[in-house]
């Protein structure tokens, strides 16, 4: 097995009084998507920054590649991620290509210029090279801040809110994008607010409120805080059929028109048991189907255990 | 050090763009090179009286006679030559106020477009981001201070008596313009960053330029009232106090500019 990208352990940030951030810890392998989630103030920016040795942490420790980032390794280790900051942060007077050249030999790269072109090109803003920064719209923005912030071709990249501001049609670009660089064996660490957009790409998600409240699959996180449930479609309305399960003893059954919902966790029966007693019933049954909850389900009952607004 | 010369590029392309920003530093070297020339030659000549026929400035005909460079002056010259000396140190504000208004623009334009995090995201360490800002308002300051002296002996050589020229181009005036010059304006881009990195506002940066400028003026009228010879030795140790304070500036900008400041701070 390859060793880790990256290695968070037992994170913490105090500013003054405020904790930031307390004892984080997770561990990203090479090629994995791995999406923090979280509320506003929950201390997302705050772990991007500490994991890409912006800031220090108060306590604990950051390792990439199995070497420890600390103030001399910083500048080294950095130019190992690629960070896409949450507003594009482009020179408006400079233009697309000036943007991308800077930094194409901030980062010291040996032909800055083919560089350039090659991430013009591979984000398809070549027409627009010569156009200032300030000239484009806020999607474009992003699009030029993405070719920059993976210009260098790095191993991790960290992107905070890659598709705030993106049309669908650019928005599904960038996920393909992201998809691209798992394909590449490149490490992803996404945090974004976006639930579809994890939903569609990540292979792990944390969820932080300040601490590290759950890490997992979202099928796992969902197997650990819901049960499973089956939908049960029918040719006429659900309702009564529903009173025939109820007196099997299955006691937690949504009804929605002709559709059931029902968890069978606390009971003896099993799926094709359910079926079968709701065709000798004379129901209908036209589809069984497991029922995912949402991962924003998921998400706000992990945010919010009290069940406020979920 | 290519990480500094890569942002000073972009330093410079964005300067070009923005010209504008040079306009105070511009208005301030052609009233410091027109200041001298109304005093000693176009005043005199539309009046039609000799500055050299005014009692108030006589000491100038003697300060200059003692000088055995000058003897070969005619009085009028004299008095023009000591007019132009004097008022060369005002030459100094034009890069000044340059290195000023590009500092302050530069750093907290960056921490106001939010372009800072990116680059702070690079493998730049802080010298060398430092040092690319510091050249990229350095440089500009440099070329308005050949220009303000180009500018000045242009006008000296066309207007002035006969003889003014040859005694302005000389170690006094190249140490005004080409030590106390840069390094008045090194402190002050300086004292620049280190309060960009702590206000929000690219104006009480500029504001606290009074600082580094009135020196400037107060030296011109201790020259005229105070009796403030601004001899080669005392240029060399006006030079060498800026010197010190530059690196002090310097050490206290370095820990001022802290990532971690930049980044959870700057609003």
């Amino acid at each position: 097995m390859a060793s880790a990208a990256l290695i968070a352990s037992h994170l913490s940030r105090r500013f003054g009084d405020r904790l930031a951030v307390e004892d984080v810890s997770f561990t990203l392998e090479p090629g994995e998507i791995f999406a923090l989630l979280g509320p506003n103030g929950a201390g997302k920016t705050t772990t991007l920054r500490i994991l890409a040795g912006l800031i220090a942490p108060t306590s604990g420790a950051v390792a990439i590649d199995g070497q420890p980032m600390g103030p001399r390794s910083a500048p080294q280790l950095r130019a190992r991620i690629g960070f896409l900051t949450e507003a594009p942060g482009l020179w408006d007077r400079l233009t697309v290509r000036d943007n991308l050249l800077v930094y194409a030999r901030l980062y010291g790269l040996p032909s800055p210029e083919a560089a350039v072109d090659e991430a013009l090109e591979r984000f398809e803003i070549r027409d627009r090279g010569a156009d200032r920064a300030a000239q484009l719209s806020k999607g474009l923005k992003q699009r030029v801040a993405l070719a920059r912030s993976l210009l260098h071709d790095p191993k991790i990249a960290m992107l905070d809110e890659p598709t705030s501001g993106l049309d669908p049609a650019s928005a599904r670009e960038v996920r393909d994008l992201i998809l691209g660089l798992r394909a590449q064996g490149r490490t992803v660490l996404l945090c974004t607010h976006n639930l579809d957009e994890v939903e569609r790409v990540a292979d792990r998600v944390a969820v932080l409120s300040r601490r590290l409240i759950a890490i997992g699959t979202p099928a796992a996180l969902r197997q650990k805080l819901f049960a499973p449930r089956v939908r049960i479609a029918l040719a006429q309305p659900a309702e009564p059929f529903a009173a025939v399960l109820r007196t099997a003893g299955l006691s937690d059954i949504r009804v929605d028109s002709t559709v059931m919902s029902l968890s069978i966790t606390n009971t003896s029966l099993t799926t094709p048991d359910v079926v079968r007693r709701l065709v000798e019933a004379g129901a209908g049954v036209e589809s069984v189907m497991p029922e995912e909850p949402p991962l924003e389900d998921v998400y706000l009952k992990l945010v919010r255990p009290d069940g406020e607004g979920a | 050090m290519n990480r500094a010369v890569a942002l000073l590029g972009k330093e410079l392309i964005d300067l070009r763009q923005n010209l504008t920003i040079f306009l105070p530093a511009l208005l301030v070297t052609i009233v410091a090179v027109l200041m001298p020339m109304v005093v000693a030659v176009i005043v005199p000549a539309a009046t039609g009286e000799r500055l050299s026929d005014s009692g108030d400035l006589e000491i100038a005909v003697e300060m200059y006679k003692k000088d055995p460079s000058m003897r070969s002056l005619e009085p009028e010259a004299a008095i023009q030559a000591y007019v132009f000396e004097y008022f060369l140190v005002m030459l100094v504000l034009g890069p000044i106020t340059s290195a000023m208004s590009v500092a302050a623009a530069s750093v907290i334009g960056e921490k106001q477009a939010r372009t800072l995090e990116p680059l702070l995201v690079t493998p730049i360490t802080t010298f060398e981001l430092l040092a690319g800002k510091l050249l990229g308002s350095l440089i500009p300051a440099l070329a308005l201070s050949v220009i303000s002296i180009v500018l000045y002996l242009g006008v000296i050589a066309a207007a002035a008596h006969d003889g003014v020229f040859w005694v302005l181009l000389g170690p006094r005036t190249l140490g005004v313009i080409f030590l106390i010059g840069p390094l008045a304006a090194m402190v002050a881009l300086l004292l620049a960053i280190c309060v960009s990195s702590r206000v929000n506002d690219p104006r009480t940066a500029q504001q606290l330029s009074i600082f580094v400028i009135l020196p400037i003026p107060a030296l011109l009228l201790g020259q005229i009232f105070g009796g403030i010879e601004l001899t080669f030795p005392v240029i060399l140790w006006i030079a060498l106090v800026l010197t010190l304070a530059s690196a002090a500036l310097v050490w206290v900008a370095i820990r001022l500019f802290e990532r971690e400041t930049i980044l959870t701070r700057w609003k």
